[in-house]
């Protein structure tokens, strides 16, 4: 067998002080990114259904009734997309590798839901029509 | 003639690795769309060191032709393409720094948010929308953690592949 315990190895091992400028601004970007996406209170929701780049659907995520909106597309691997009480999901898919359905519901503007290989996004927007209560 | 031997070999061992990373539900985890260990990352890393860019670059390209032919698709194959140039360019330009300022592990992690990032630039622009850029922090983080795993992996190669002393060490 092999010895692993060569001093090559804990030498590579060690980490230099580039590494931490590297980690810093991954750190960085990532939280500027998420603070940006997620932002803001709404008092509009839309749930925006799109596949390769045109609009299927339009829902409102306001109306918060307990029965199941169902949406289908179609396409190579087709779906069902559902609307529950102000939160939407991949209900079922038909794609591969199943990350869509996995990733579960969504409820706040900002948020997305993708499935790559049938090329559909859910997005939803927040829109504002209270100014006056916001900006106080 | 080694070299090309050697080439196909890692080619054959970056499709192995891949297909076995389809096994590793990273995705009940984190699931989105592009998270994955990035097994065949090892490969990437290892001809980078020993072999040199030309060689990697070939390696990957042939990877991802030939991966997206038996497992996907077009569109598999330009995201994995785009993802992995994106990790080549960055961790090739970091390779220049390597032992001064950067180590494997910084490499790697740098490689990996690239391809992450290369990955959905491809996104948006297939999806001709950027909103898929939501997922940009969550990816990041993830390939933090992905790309320091492939690092300590790649190092314990390296220290078994000198002593065959077949390839040596590009600094």
């Amino acid at each position: 067998m092999f010895r692993l315990d060569s001093e090559g190895v804990i030498l590579r091992l060690k980490f230099k002080i580039g590494d931490i400028f590297i980690v810093i601004l991954i750190l960085l970007t990532a939280v500027l990114t998420s603070v940006k996406s997620l932002q803001g209170n709404y008092s509009t929701k839309i749930a925006v259904i799109s596949q390769n780049n045109t609009v299927l659907q339009r829902i409102s995520l306001n109306d918060h009734s307990s029965e199941s909106l169902y949406i289908d597309y179609g396409g190579k691997y087709p779906g069902t997309i559902e609307v529950n009480g102000g939160k939407v999901r991949f209900h079922q898919a038909e794609c591969p590798d199943q990350v869509c359905v996995e990733t579960g519901w969504i409820s706040k503007p900002g948020q997305i839901a993708v499935c790559l290989p049938a090329g559909v996004i859910i997005k939803i927007e927040g829109e504002n029509d209270e100014f006056d209560l916001m900006v106080k | 003639m080694k070299k090309i031997a050697l080439n196909g070999l890692l080619i054959s061992l970056a499709l192995v690795l891949s297909f076995v990373e389809r096994f590793i539900p990273l995705n009940l985890i984190v699931p989105l769309p592009g998270v994955k260990l990035g097994l065949a990352n090892i490969v990437s890393m290892f001809a980078l060191f020993y072999l040199g860019i030309s060689s990697t670059l070939s390696i990957i390209v042939i990877r991802c032709t030939l991966g997206s032919l038996m497992f996907g698709g077009m569109t598999s194959f330009l995201y994995s393409l785009a993802g992995a140039l994106f990790s080549l360019i960055a961790m090739s330009l970091l390779k220049s720094g390597y032992d001064r300022v950067f180590s494997i592990a910084g490499i790697s992690m740098g490689g990996a948010a690239a391809h992450n990032t290369g990955q959905l630039v491809m996104a948006s622009i297939i999806m001709k929308d950027a909103a898929i850029f939501a997922y940009l922090p969550v990816l990041l983080i993830t390939g933090l953690i992905t790309g320091l795993f492939i690092a300590f992996v790649s190092v314990y190669l390296f220290a078994i592949f000198e002593k065959t002393k077949i390839v040596t060490f590009i600094k």
